[in-house]
């Protein structure tokens, strides 16, 4: 999955200690989701798309490939 | 951990000791890995234990897990579960070939040292790359 964090936090002024803070994780997972390591459930997406000033998830998150 | 969990942990000592105090109380005595007795080795345990608990009470560290964290904890389990298997059938493999002699006590220590040690090392690396 790919996202815009990085992005997003760099034009919030958001450090990535911060942004952890912020959605109750550890600041590697967010370096983990940044790098595209890591999938990171639905809650967690919401919790993201919140502390980074968006509405909608598919600003943040979006899939590379949809296969329906 | 809540007062409740560490409750129940000291209680699980404090019977640890006075098990041990009472198998060396009845002298039931056999040279049990390399202490002289079970009930001093149960003993040993149990101060251990009450030690251990003590420190992460008076520490009192919030530790912070996250659900990647608890997603690469099930996958070092899963990977620690088919270390077990793997062991197991190596271990059935080598007492076909030649009778392996060791004290049960002795095999399970190994045993459960491993599967902590197997757990660990998986934890960690599944944690530096993901």
């Amino acid at each position: 999955m790919e996202n815009n964090i990085a992005k997003l936090r760099k034009k919030n002024k958001i450090t990535q200690q911060k942004l952890a803070d912020k959605v109750h994780v550890t600041r590697q997972t967010i370096i983990s989701l940044e790098f595209e390591r890591y999938n990171p459930s639905l809650e967690l997406a919401y919790k993201i798309t919140k502390a980074l000033k968006k509405r909608n998830i598919e600003e943040v998150f979006n899939l590379k490939k949809i296969n329906i | 951990m809540n007062k409740k969990n560490y409750l129940w942990r000291y209680v699980f000592a404090v019977v640890l000791i006075l098990a041990g105090l009472i198998l060396s109380y009845l002298n039931i005595r056999k040279a049990f890995l390399v202490f002289s007795s079970l009930g001093s080795w149960l003993i040993y345990i149990g101060f251990i234990m009450l030690a251990v608990i003590t420190l992460q009470l008076i520490s009192n560290k919030k530790r912070l897990v996250d659900e990647r964290m608890q997603f690469i904890a099930t996958k070092a389990a899963r990977i620690t579960f088919i270390g077990i298997i793997l062991f197991s059938f190596i271990i059935i493999i080598l007492d076909g070939i030649k009778s392996i002699n060791i004290a049960y006590s002795y095999f399970m220590s190994y045993l459960i040292c491993g599967i902590l040690l197997l757990y660990l090392i998986s934890y960690k690396i599944l944690l530096r790359f993901n």
